[in-house]
């Protein structure tokens, strides 16, 4: 047995009866509901940001389509399905696990370390891209004021826009740590097939990173969809090439 | 709902699959749509497709069907975003501070269309432009 191994506490009532007194290693549904409040404070935060998105999208409808028609909905849609995937090899991973398949589960782990990997790969070629383009936080297109400004309300669009798939892309890379953070944990055994609380909530905390980018996608990226072609990535312009005006 | 027991993989990995293809073809749904059809409503179709597939998310990939608690917790706050999403929508569509605001004003774009219009603006509006930023401060007077 190891070290770490889960001893349950036994209680004897008077009559001699033995009880397993449940400790917090084994409130399930405690962890569970624990983190279901975690998360929901995750949806009050992307839910103002989606407020603030919603505030200056009617006040400046016309530049929030021309903005959104500008980005690149293909990079932006293959991350969609990517994401849908690695949600899909996470929930696989647990029911692996639960049903005794430990390897499998780890398996899946990385897999979905690799899909959440491509996806940040993904986003920082787009978010390059843009930068080619002399869109990006800090340039003078987002600058009020001088002859490269864009329209004040492209500006509030693209503020947004890198702020919240910023923010979406960090709750990426934690999420990609806590799940290198869980194989350690399987590997010392700390998570067992008996105790599995923190792969349930890693795997809950992966769905509500997807689940954001569900409405994150379509608000940023379909919404000026009739508004303009299906771009194409440049990629070539981030090596160099010709500079096409975004 | 029991959560912590043993599963069959082999019966239950169905339902992760017939998930999948459900949400690809609502993605599906997603690209096609601007230019198929309801096109003059495109922002509400999307964010709709964006709920069923939320829903889909909740109920099957987070097990929330049949989680009671869990389930009203959550209705619960999505009722809160929801009730300030009404209340800002509300005062949004009746905006009174055009000429004051920093987020409504064209003030500070000298590429804006309404750019011009700042020049004939109010005093309050040009005020509003010097707070913004000195950039635009200069901007502004090298318009008038």
């Amino acid at each position: 047995m190891s070290d770490h191994a889960y001893v349950p506490e036994i209680a004897t009532t008077r009559d001699g009866v033995e009880h397993e007194v449940q400790g917090w290693q084994g409130d399930f549904y405690g962890g569970k509901l624990g983190f279901w409040l975690f998360m929901l404070t995750e949806v009050l935060m992307f839910g103002a940001m989606f407020m603030v998105l919603t505030y200056y999208f009617t006040l400046h409808h016309q530049d929030y389509i021309d903005a959104s028609a500008s980005l690149n909905r293909v990079l932006g849609g293959f991350n969609t399905v990517v994401l849908l995937i690695s949600a899909l090899t996470m929930g696989l991973g647990l029911l692996k696990f639960r049903s005794g398949d430990v390897k499998g589960a780890k398996l899946m782990i990385w897999a979905t370390i690799f899909f959440a990997s491509l996806f940040l790969g993904v986003k920082a070629i787009e978010w390059s891209l843009e930068f080619h383009h002399g869109v990006f936080l800090g340039l003078d297109a987002l600058q009020s004021g001088n002859a490269h400004s864009k329209p004040f309300g492209q500006i509030l669009f693209f503020g947004m826009y890198f702020t919240m798939t910023g923010l979406h892309g960090f709750h990426i890379i934690i999420g990609i740590g806590l799940m290198l953070w869980l194989l350690k944990r399987i590997n010392a055994n700390k998570v067992t097939t008996d105790h599995h609380i923190l792969y349930w909530n890693i795997a809950l905390y992966w769905d509500l990173v997807h689940l954001i980018w569900v409405f994150v996608f379509p608000y940023f990226y379909m919404i000026g969809a009739d508004a303009g072609g299906y771009n194409l990535p440049d990629i070539g312009s981030l090596f160099g090439g010709h500079n096409n005006e975004h | 709902m029991s959560t912590n027991a043993k599963v069959d993989y082999q019966a239950e990995k169905g339902g992760y699959y017939k998930v999948l293809i459900g949400l690809l073809i609502l993605t599906t749904i997603t690209f096609i749509q601007p230019s198929m059809f309801l096109t003059d409503a495109t922002f509400v179709v999307q964010l709709l497709i964006g709920l069923i597939k939320a829903i889909i998310i909740l109920f099957y990939y987070m097990h929330l069907k049949g989680e009671t608690l869990i389930g009203w917790t959550v209705s619960f706050a999505v009722f809160i975003v929801i009730f300030f999403f009404s209340i800002v929508i509300y005062d949004v569509n009746n905006f009174q501070y055009v000429d004051e605001s920093h987020i409504s004003s064209a003030t500070t774009s000298a590429g804006s269309p309404t750019a011009g219009h700042h020049s004939a603006s109010s005093e309050s509006s040009h005020t509003t432009s010097e707070h913004t930023s000195g950039a635009s401060h200069e901007a502004t007077h090298s318009e008038h």
